[in-house]
């Protein structure tokens, strides 16, 4: 039976028939390959950040710090990000009051509220969310661009071979560093954009600066929530950039692949933990 | 006695390693040969597990070091030092800093301690008198006589040079060949060196390995090379463009 099956298979086929089976399972496999190489890629990068972040976290608590190399740190993000977080938060809180100050215009003409609810807001979702972007962009790239290249000169294989850890002695001064500062330049730029959002309410609303400076609805939990975020953040950004810093291979390229993949991880990661500490602060405590 | 055995890496598509095979005995001087890319520093770094093989197995002194563990590595990487292509000297550390950091970590030995173990090395390659000077301010030469003083601190078996001579001058490839020949001759280490530079290779080595598309061609004394009829080690060594090799 089988072989009347497959001369009859044959037949009708012919050898074209023939060719396009023996090639179908080869389509497949390419298909399953393409689909699954992106897959693949996305676990084993989840993976090794989960890995990462284990050991930062591990190394935080164990052993000798670099204290020196944490204060270097602590300069350096503070001060590669600070004039971009200054210029880009004071326009947002410009923005956002002059839009918002159009609306009220329009349905109410009641300005008295506008600083009241805008803070709240700053400090629970606009500060911590905007800011981090901002330190992934700034701060993520150099991370990984320094570790990348440490890499791919073979920095990293020589601390190997010398007994050191390279996410301790690498990652750890910069985790460490990136929770401390991105907690402090959240803090600043929740100031510069409520400062530069009050100016923009008095100049074309002709709204009190006393009525604006109004912190009557901003709760412990808005505080609560908006700390977590930004300490999730300053954890985050350090361990997602140098992952991408130790992951870089080849040369001069590998290391442009490593900054890029350092923005949009970082990036990637804040949205998400936005979503979920937003979510769980939500739940814990209700709004109303 | 080191042992590659069957040792197979692939990078994403590209198969480097293609079941290569290899034994170092002790105290003598290996040369491990090739073209650009063919694999050869991919090969060393199975050794002390910078590298770990998709299959095939590594031997150390008859211990199967293949699926050791990053810490289980550390004593594996005091008994076999190797010096980088780059030197890779950190910047930010002063050159004694730079020799002391091996034996702060390995030996656990206070800074004092391991500084003045780490002048010591330094003077045996002449750069005792620059000892609190960066790397940043030394040509290529100077920091390859660094890195290899790095590489002593801790009285290695076997060193593991990864082109030790390219991009230097004449003088200091000498002044670095002589310092191999001298490891082996007077403290009896075992040193791999991964090279193409021909004058190094027929002056120093006592064996020469070639690694041609991902397997050894020819494992010999530097006069079986000369002498051997393969036209791809006859390309090489005449450095002809024309011939079988795939340029």
């Amino acid at each position: 039976m089988t072989g009347v099956g497959a001369d009859r298979s044959s037949g009708s086929t012919g050898s074209t028939g023939e060719g396009e089976r023996a090639d179908r399972p080869s389509r497949i496999a390419d298909i399953l390959a393409s689909v699954g190489a992106p897959v693949f890629y996305v676990l084993s990068t989840v993976g090794d950040v989960f890995k990462t972040f284990g050991l930062a976290v591990y190394y935080t608590f164990r052993g000798k710090k670099r204290w020196d190399e944490v204060i270097n740190q602590c300069y350096q993000i503070g001060n590669r990000s600070l004039v971009f977080i200054t210029v880009v938060m004071a326009f947002l809180g410009m923005i956002l009051i002059f839009q918002s100050g159009l609306q009220v215009k329009r349905i109410t003409g009641d300005f008295s509220q506008m600083g009241a609810v805008y803070l709240p807001l700053l400090i629970r979702q606009f500060s911590p969310i905007i800011g981090a972007l901002m330190i992934a962009t700034r701060v993520g790239t150099g991370i990984a661009a320094e570790i990348g290249s440490m890499v791919v000169t073979e920095q990293v294989d020589a601390l190997r071979m010398n007994a050191t850890q390279p996410v301790k002695y690498l990652i750890v001064p910069r985790f460490i560093a990136g929770i401390f500062m991105t907690l402090v330049l959240v803090v600043y730029s929740t100031l510069v954009s409520f400062l530069a959002g009050m100016l923009t309410a008095h100049v074309y609303f002709e709204v009190p600066y006393d009525t604006f400076w109004d912190i009557s609805l901003v709760r412990w939990a808005d505080l609560l929530i908006g700390v977590t975020k930004t300490l999730c953040f300053g954890m985050a950004i350090p361990v997602v950039s140098g992952q991408a810093g130790l992951a870089a291979f080849g040369g001069s390229e590998g290391v442009g692949w490593a900054t890029t993949a350092a923005v949009v991880n970082s990036s990637l990661a804040v949205i998400m933990l936005d979503f979920v500490v937003g979510g769980v602060g939500f739940m814990v405590f209700p709004t109303n | 006695m080191i042992v590659f055995d069957d040792i197979h890496k692939r990078f994403g598509p590209k198969l480097v390693l293609e079941g290569v095979s290899l034994t170092v005995a002790k105290g003598r001087i290996l040369f491990i040969i090739g073209q650009s890319g063919v694999g050869k520093s991919v090969l060393v770094k199975h050794l002390v597990g910078l590298l770990r093989p998709d299959s095939g197995r590594v031997f150390l002194d008859g211990v199967d070091i293949t699926d050791y563990s990053e810490k289980q590595f550390y004593p594996v990487r005091k008994r076999c030092a190797m010096v980088f292509q780059n030197s890779t000297l950190f910047d930010s550390m002063t050159l004694l800093d730079n020799v002391a950091l091996p034996i702060r970590k390995h030996k656990r030995l206070r800074d004092k301690v391991a500084r003045r173990e780490a002048l010591g090395k330094l003077a045996l390659v002449g750069m005792e008198n620059e000892a609190l000077r960066y790397p940043a301010d030394f040509g290529d030469g100077m920091r390859k006589k660094v890195a290899i003083a790095r590489a002593l601190t801790l009285d290695p078996e076997y060193v593991i040079f990864d082109e030790p001579t390219t991009g230097l001058d004449p003088i200091s490839a000498n002044i670095v060949d002589r310092m191999i020949r001298d490891l082996s001759d007077r403290l009896g280490v075992t040193s791999i060196v991964v090279s193409h530079d021909l004058k190094s290779i027929f002056s120093v080595a006592d064996r020469i390995a070639m690694l041609y598309k991902g397997q050894i061609r020819l494992d010999g004394t530097p006069e079986a090379f000369r002498r051997s009829e393969d036209p791809v080690v006859q390309q090489f060594i005449s450095g002809s463009p024309e011939g079988p090799m795939e340029v």
